[in-house]
């Protein structure tokens, strides 16, 4: 049985998934700072309006991981906005995520060079996504 | 006459010294729009093509395209074009820089160079007049010096110039503009040379027109919108075409001690975009009218690899000088990229003949005898710096090197050519086929050598670049599988091609939507074309060409992958991949409308409107 994707008890389980990663913690060791994922609102497909993750990256630890408010997502030091259909093609590797942001489905607002020259840690961050089973919305 | 155009093309005799004007019907425009393609229409229909590259006989062709000079992003483009002497087949380099829009401003949509001059000459072509003038004081500088002595007087000019490359007839000399944009591969600064041309000045006042001004007022508002929203311009801005040494390095897109290895993140961290622009970038710079600034300014400030401020190594260079080399010093890279610019070599041929020589150094192929004295081990710059001199001058060892790996491995024998990745003569760029089977296919079937920038698979393939609009495609392609590849390449190169006959750069090409780049032709030229249209001249080009080659020889049997891109690396992001060549080649063909010759079929000719073509093939 799954979590339901963009809830609280999916983004401990995806933190819980990042922590048992037995590679995690060596690729992600010079990553430092926040992540906000903003998934935008998509009614039809039980997204009724713009949900905001955050998620805390120090340096092969991981620290909070909540649902959060509008402006919480918008203090992160890395902001990445897209539609509920991209993220969950994203989860599923059906699309790779460095080519959503340079095809324009995924916008990110932070230092992209500092992105580039991490891309090992966002490719792993990415990949651990996939690792746990997860009920989409529109699939309930 | 068609709008956008500047109504006439010069034609040089170097022998004679005369200059003329003479036209192009608008017809023929339409049809073959401008830059590459129309000159391999010209030089199918006025000259011979059994000459040696280096004689007389042998036509340079230096073309802009329609939207050349009208302000819209990208389009600073010029196309350099010849029967190339490093291959012997069709030869072009697309250049970005200052060079083509201004030719525009003095009043010409291209310049045909014939023959050859007794003595060195710089051809001068100021607001629509066109003179020869001595350049004796000119031959022996380098394109640095070059530039500067032809700017002393007024630097508002624009030059194209030769360095002692060019000019001692190397088949990897690359033509300059302004010091900081290159027409590099192919061997064209050769031609130059051969013709006792040292450079050629630029300036004018004149202004092309628009079909429809403000149909394209509002086209251009669209098409920076879509640059300020655009990561990829964003990434380029700020780390350059060298962003993918990082993200290359993961996908298994970067080549490593001479296409070797597969993965070295040491290697990738130090010659990173990221890198040069913490350490060594003093500001971004632009072709005319680009508001993206790809191009780095950088200096090393101190060390034995100290530079002045002067142009950046684009991310080939950091391959091929870098990577390929086992080079973690960006300051040798950023050294060596300057070296060649002031020779005027070609970075990719010129690092790819150095990494030969070094393999075939540690094999002992190669004695320290025999390349006078160098240490050439791996990753050794200390011994680079005095060999890309030595090539540049033909001197000793670096007569070997200097018309490029090909050249180099035929006149040093024994298995050396197994080490040498090239198409048809031309060293691959810095994308590996094992991580991307579209870009192996695209190798074999560019008609001047393996290359990236024929076509848009590169984009493509590697996600850069998405267009269900303008034919079938999906957003994401696994690079290690060579399943439906041939149709991406096919309509890729269909697309992609153009940006060598608009004359519009590559990058603007991925970035700016295809709607968008077309509603800015037809707003220019007034042409009107539908994207059918527009994608069928893209497959006109290259028919056209490899029709060019056909008549050269060129035949299936050339259409391969060298041994190396067919042997599996053990680690990286292509590891234990090759392309399936059968397959790719038999579904491509069938697509194409190639026969089992590797000729255009004559119903493929007729029904793109190459029936002189066809008569010359099937005669």
């Amino acid at each position: 049985m799954g979590v339901r994707a963009l809830t609280q008890e999916w983004m401990d389980a995806y933190k819980a998934a990042i922590q048992a990663d037995p590679e995690y913690k060596d690729i992600a060791k010079n990553w430092e700072g926040s992540v906000a994922l903003v998934v935008l609102p998509d009614p039809a497909k039980g997204i009724p309006e713009t949900v905001y993750l955050f998620q805390d990256y120090w340096h092969g630890d991981v620290g909070e991981f909540v649902v959060c408010d509008k402006d919480k997502a918008e203090s992160a030091k890395f902001v990445m906005t897209g539609e509920y259909a991209r993220w969950k093609q994203i989860a599923r590797k059906e699309l790779d995520a460095t080519k959503a942001l340079l095809q324009g489905k995924l916008k990110m607002k932070g230092d992209l060079p500092y992105v580039v020259r991490n891309i090992k840690t966002v490719n792993k961050v990415i990949d651990i996504l996939g690792a746990f089973e997860t009920i989409w919305p529109d699939e309930v | 006459m068609a709008t956008g155009y500047a109504g006439k093309f010069l034609l040089v005799n170097l022998t004679d010294g005369s200059c003329t004007d003479f036209t192009i019907a608008d017809s023929e425009l339409q049809k073959y729009i401008g830059g590459s393609c129309l000159a391999a229409k010209m030089y199918l229909d006025r000259y011979p093509l059994d000459t040696d590259p280096l004689s007389p006989e042998n036509p340079l062709m230096i073309m802009t395209g329609p939207m050349v000079g009208s302000g819209f992003p990208g389009t600073s483009r010029f196309t350099i074009c010849t029967k190339a002497p490093q291959t012997g087949i069709w030869g072009e380099s697309a250049c970005g820089g200052t060079f083509g829009p201004e030719l525009k401003r003095a009043g010409y949509d291209g310049i045909v160079l014939e023959g050859q001059s007794p003595e060195p000459v710089c051809l001068a072509i100021l607001d629509g007049q066109a003179t020869l003038e001595d350049a004796s004081a000119l031959w022996g500088t380098d394109i640095y010096e070059a530039t500067d002595l032809l700017k002393a007087e007024d630097k508002s000019r624009k030059v194209l110039a030769i360095g002692p490359a060019g000019e001692n007839l190397s088949r990897i000399a690359a033509i300059g503009n302004d010091k900081g944009h290159f027409s590099g591969r192919t061997g064209l600064g050769a031609v130059m040379g051969a013709k006792k041309l040292k450079a050629i000045v630029v300036k004018g006042t004149l202004k092309t027109g628009k079909a429809d001004e403000n149909r394209y007022k509002e086209v251009l508002k669209t098409a920076i919108a879509e640059v300020k929203g655009s990561a990829l311009a964003e990434g380029l801005h700020m780390m350059g075409s060298d962003a993918n040494m990082d993200l290359g390095m993961v996908t298994g897109d970067v080549p490593i001690k001479n296409w070797t290895v597969g993965e070295d993140f040491d290697l990738s961290f130090n010659l990173s975009g990221p890198t040069m622009r913490e350490k060594y970038l003093t500001k971004a710079h632009a072709c005319a009218n680009c508001p993206v600034a790809c191009k780095r300014v950088v200096k090393v400030d101190d060390g034995p690899y100290r530079t002045d401020e002067g142009p950046g190594p684009e991310y080939e260079t950091c391959g091929t000088f870098g990577t390929m080399l086992m080079n973690s010093d960006l300051a040798a890279v950023i050294k060596a990229n300057e070296l060649c610019n002031r020779y005027g070599l070609d970075t990719i041929s010129c690092g790819s003949a150095i990494a030969l020589a070094m393999e075939l150094f540690e094999k002992g192929t190669l004695t320290t005898d025999q390349v006078d004295g160098l240490d050439l081990t791996w990753g050794n710059m200390g011994a680079v710096m005095p060999l890309i001199r030595k090539i540049a001058y033909r001197e000793g060892f670096g007569d070997i090197l200097a018309d490029g790996a090909v050249h180099a491995a035929r006149k040093i024998g024994g298995d050396a050519m197994d080490c040498v990745v090239h198409v048809k003569g031309l060293e691959a760029p810095m994308h590996d086929p094992r991580a991307f089977h579209g870009m192996g296919l695209a190798y074999m079937m560019s008609n001047r050598g393996a290359c990236h920038l024929q076509h848009a698979v590169l984009a493509t393939e590697q996600g850069m670049a998405s267009w269900p609009q303008l034919f079938d495609m999906k957003d994401d392609y696994t690079g290690t599988t060579s399943v439906d590849k041939a149709a991406l390449v096919y309509n890729s190169e269909n697309y992609g091609i153009l940006g060598n006959s608009l004359a519009i750069c590559h990058y603007l090409v991925d970035i700016l939507k295809p709607e968008t780049i077309l509603e800015a032709f037809n707003a220019i030229t007034g042409f009107n074309l539908t994207s059918d249209e527009l994608l069928e001249a893209g497959m006109r080009d290259w028919t056209l060409k490899r029709g060019f080659n056909n008549l050269l020889g060129i035949t299936a049997k050339d259409d391969v992958l060298p041994k190396r891109l067919l042997t599996a690396l053990k680690e990286g992001g292509g590891a234990g991949s090759v392309p399936d060549v059968a397959l790719l080649l038999s579904e491509y063909y069938a697509i194409r409308g190639l026969d089992e010759r590797g000729f255009p079929r004559k119903e493929k000719l007729t029904e793109l409107g190459l029936d002189e073509l066809k008569d010359r093939l099937y005669r």
